[in-house]
């Protein structure tokens, strides 16, 4: 007996010693060949231990003799109440035959004898003064005591199992939190450079680690706009309209966290989000706001399909900091949108005012056609009064009329494109065609400055990548700014030409080639910067405006004094490849 | 003055205004003769009968004000309508000293253009006749000898014979036979008429 008890002594102090070197990944096979030996040990037929998973007790090691059915687990409250109860509180249950159980005890004991339980002894594995699971040893085929001796043995077994189920815990909560930081980081990462273009494509990514590392089965984010009523959504998964979850959604908006782990939870408020919840099969689900300035720009949403798992608190924690990324990042586009509205507003500005300083030339184009047509007019008038009308001259002068009409029309038409505000819109373009179009534009604005406007396009140029309206403009701006340079009294021709080359392989240059006074050295380093200007009355956002849209087209500007007299700006476009994404 | 319908230039560099408005003008009775620029018109050689020149303001080249001054330039007097698109105040000023009939506006109603051309017309036909009257008197004076010249001169700022006399250090009798021999080259009845006549050629040579 004595030599029995030496030997179980000398098994347990082996076990207790052997776990404390263990590494985190081999604890729970290192607890798995304990509890057999202990159970081979002790001669009884069915050992287990369960643990505390997500709140919820779960069985993770069982050793039994073959042909016998896995226990139930002894924390489960509706089977075991008793047992449950007392083995939180810290204490043992320990019965050699069911009846030894208290009255108080009797649910348990339906329990024991249903599932051929004779003899038990469970013992709390605690750590810390957290309840971390329970240590079973049991017997179905016959009867078994437990010495009070044995018992305080195995709490000895039980304390070097909790404390390597603890650290076991630690260990895997450390190397989550790792995995956690280097999600947030890769993300904080992604996200910090995004263009406009890649912002829908990253945020799917975005949401997939994060799901990835929830195990959930779905994430979305939803933006808010500014007054809190439309929104916005990007989702991983088939996701479900903002529309559906109109409680859930006002709570985000409110700034609350939504996190419900049972649908049994909600309140009668939620009834329209629950029937959606119950149409998509979702059980749980954690939503978190993002905030930005102290407003809240969006919702992070994440939810499981089928499985019921909860959000804890550190989860909640988690995807409070995961929020914060994903806000910036919306904070940020919306930041974007913002300067690339602005760009487009001082771009279509600058074309206003371009125009603005043609106005009297372009009312001149419109006015001459609608003189002809008077004059067409009366002069039919005046013919018809005589006694036999010349019906050919009458038909001539009709197809006049109209003639100037389209023509007129075509003055506004042609207005109507520069003027226009929007996003613009890369098509192929023939640069020939944009300088024919400005040429038009401004003859009669040449004229009056008293300076012929001549042509000289290269034949073949290939098409290039643009935006019509913003290439006009850069060609219109040139100009103007070639005429004005040789406002300044000086001698010698007055010349302006426009001429288009190829640029190299890849690309079509346009110059703009006037006989003014040149550029001075000085202004030529700062001619393109936004502000810079030699006008007593310009803006000098002419040239920065000129420069922003030939930047966007990924072409080049330039400008050079040329030796002969007078200057010439240059800017390149790149050539149209097809099959360019 | 004649029977012949007066004769309007119009100069547009715009084809379709140009045609339009010549229509028009046709139909209104005149005869048009349309140039496309200030050159082709100042190529053209001047016109002896009625006319006048309908002007664009605003053309490549010589512009019709520019056209204006040489022609003043040149001596060749031709009523000036200009039609204009927008009013430029110091320019319409401009025109109108130096002698444009009418400043339209463009789009130009019909009846303002025709009144416009007619008064313009009128005027071309006025200072023709008022020309060639002064062209007859100026023959007359080249009839005079120098001596009868200077006599003329001093007539017609008022002075007696002895006074004319004492100036060019003449005798009184010699004064008076030049004087009746400008009076008759000069055919005029009395002193009164002379000194119109004078006043019409600018021939006062006052020696002071």
């Amino acid at each position: 007996m004595l030599e029995e008890r030496l030997r179980f002594e000398a098994l347990l102090s082996e076990l207790s010693a052997g776990l404390i070197h263990v590494p985190a990944t081999e604890i729970d096979a290192a607890l798995a060949s304990g509890l057999q030996q202990v159970a081979l040990f002790l001669g009884v037929d069915r050992a287990h231990l369960e643990e505390y998973v997500g709140g919820e007790p779960t069985v993770r090691l069982t050793w039994a003799l073959p042909g016998l059915d896995e226990p139930p687990s002894v924390m489960d409250v509706d089977q075991f109440p008793w047992s449950s109860d007392t083995l939180r509180s810290g204490r043992a249950v320990r019965f050699s035959r069911i009846e030894e159980l208290p009255e108080a005890a009797a649910i348990d004991r339906a329990s024991y004898a249903r599932t051929g339980t004779r003899s038990k002894v469970s013992l709390p594995l605690r750590a810390g003064g957290a309840m971390l699971g329970v240590l079973s040893f049991g017997s179905v085929r016959r009867r078994f005591a437990w010495p009070d001796e044995l018992v305080e043995r195995l709490h000895l077994l039980s304390q070097a199992f909790a404390s390597a189920l603890e650290r076991k815990r630690m260990e895997l909560s450390l190397a989550e939190r790792l995995r956690f930081e280097k999600l947030l980081s890769s993300l904080s990462v992604a996200f910090s450079h995004l263009s406009a273009g890649e912002f829908d494509r990253e945020i799917q990514r975005g949401l997939r680690q994060v799901s990835d590392f929830l195990r959930a089965d779905r994430g979305s984010l939803i933006e808010f706009s500014r007054d809190g009523t439309t929104a916005r959504s990007w989702a991983i998964e088939e996701w479900m309209d903002v529309g559906e979850f109109p409680w859930m959604t006002a709570r985000l908006q409110r700034g609350d966290t939504v996190s419900f782990s049972q649908l049994e939870e909600f309140p009668d408020e939620a009834a329209v989000d629950r029937q959606s919840y119950l149409a998509h099969r979702v059980k749980p689900q954690v939503a978190v706001p993002l905030l930005a300035g102290g407003t809240v720009v969006g919702g992070l949403v994440f939810s499981a399909v089928g499985t019921e798992r909860a959000g804890s608190d550190e989860l909640i924690q988690q995807l409070h900091l995961l929020g914060e990324v994903f806000a910036n990042a919306l904070s940020r586009k919306q930041t974007d949108l913002e300067a690339q509205r602005l760009r487009q507003d001082l771009t279509h500005i600058g074309r206003v005012s371009a125009l603005g300083e043609l106005t009297a030339s372009l009312a001149h184009e419109l006015r001459q056609p609608l003189t002809a047509i008077l004059y067409n007019a009366q002069a039919a008038q005046r013919l018809l009064r005589a006694d036999v009308v010349n019906l050919d001259q009458m038909r001539e002068i009709m197809s006049d009329i109209i003639a100037d009409d389209k023509r007129a029309d075509d003055v506004i038409q042609r207005l109507r494109v520069l003027l226009k505000k929007g996003d613009p819109e890369f098509v192929p373009l023939d640069l020939n065609e944009i300088v024919g179009e400005v040429a038009w534009l401004m003859r009669s604005d040449a004229i009056v400055r008293n300076v012929p406007l001549s042509l000289d396009l290269a034949a073949d140029l290939p098409s290039v990548s643009g935006d019509r309206v913003q290439l006009q403009q850069v060609v219109l701006n040139l100009v103007l700014n070639g005429l004005e340079a040789m406002r300044e009294p000086h001698t010698g021709p007055r010349t302006l030409v426009i001429r288009t080359a190829r640029d190299g392989e890849g690309a079509v240059r346009v110059e703009v080639q006037d006989s003014g006074p040149g550029i001075d050295a000085k202004v030529l380093d700062h001619m393109f910067e936004p502000l810079y200007t030699t006008k007593a009355e310009g803006l000098g956002m002419g040239l920065a405006i000129v420069r922003t849209i030939v930047e966007a087209h990924g072409g080049k500007l330039g400008a050079v004094s040329n030796a002969e007299g007078g200057a010439t700006v240059h800017f390149t476009v790149p050539v149209e490849t097809e099959g360019k994404q | 003055m004649s029977g012949a319908s007066p004769l309007v230039f119009v100069v547009d560099d715009d084809l379709s205004v140009r045609k339009s408005l010549t229509r028009l003008l046709e139909a209104a009775g005149y005869l048009v003769e349309p140039f496309g620029s200030a050159r082709e018109f100042l190529a053209r050689e001047p016109h002896l009968g009625a006319c006048c020149l309908v002007l664009d303001v605003r053309m490549p080249g010589l512009t019709g004000l520019e056209l204006q001054e040489r022609l003043v330039a040149e001596g060749r007097r031709v009523p000036i309508v200009f039609v204009t698109g927008h009013v430029d105040v110091p320019k319409s000023v401009k025109a109108m000293k130096a002698g444009a009939v009418d400043l339209l506006t463009k789009p130009v109603d019909a009846k303002d253009l025709i009144a416009a051309i007619q008064r313009a017309v009128a005027k071309d036909v006025e200072d023709r006749s008022a020309e060639t009257r002064v062209a007859e008197v100026r023959q007359r004076v080249k009839l005079l000898t120098v001596r009868e010249m200077e006599v003329f001169a001093l007539v017609v700022t008022g002075m007696l014979n002895k006074q004319i006399a004492a100036a060019l250090g003449i005798g009184e009798k010699t004064v008076k036979v030049h004087r009746a021999r400008v009076m008759e080259k000069m055919r005029a009845g009395s002193v009164a008429e002379l000194v119109r006549l004078a006043d019409e050629v600018g021939v006062i040579v006052p020696k002071s």
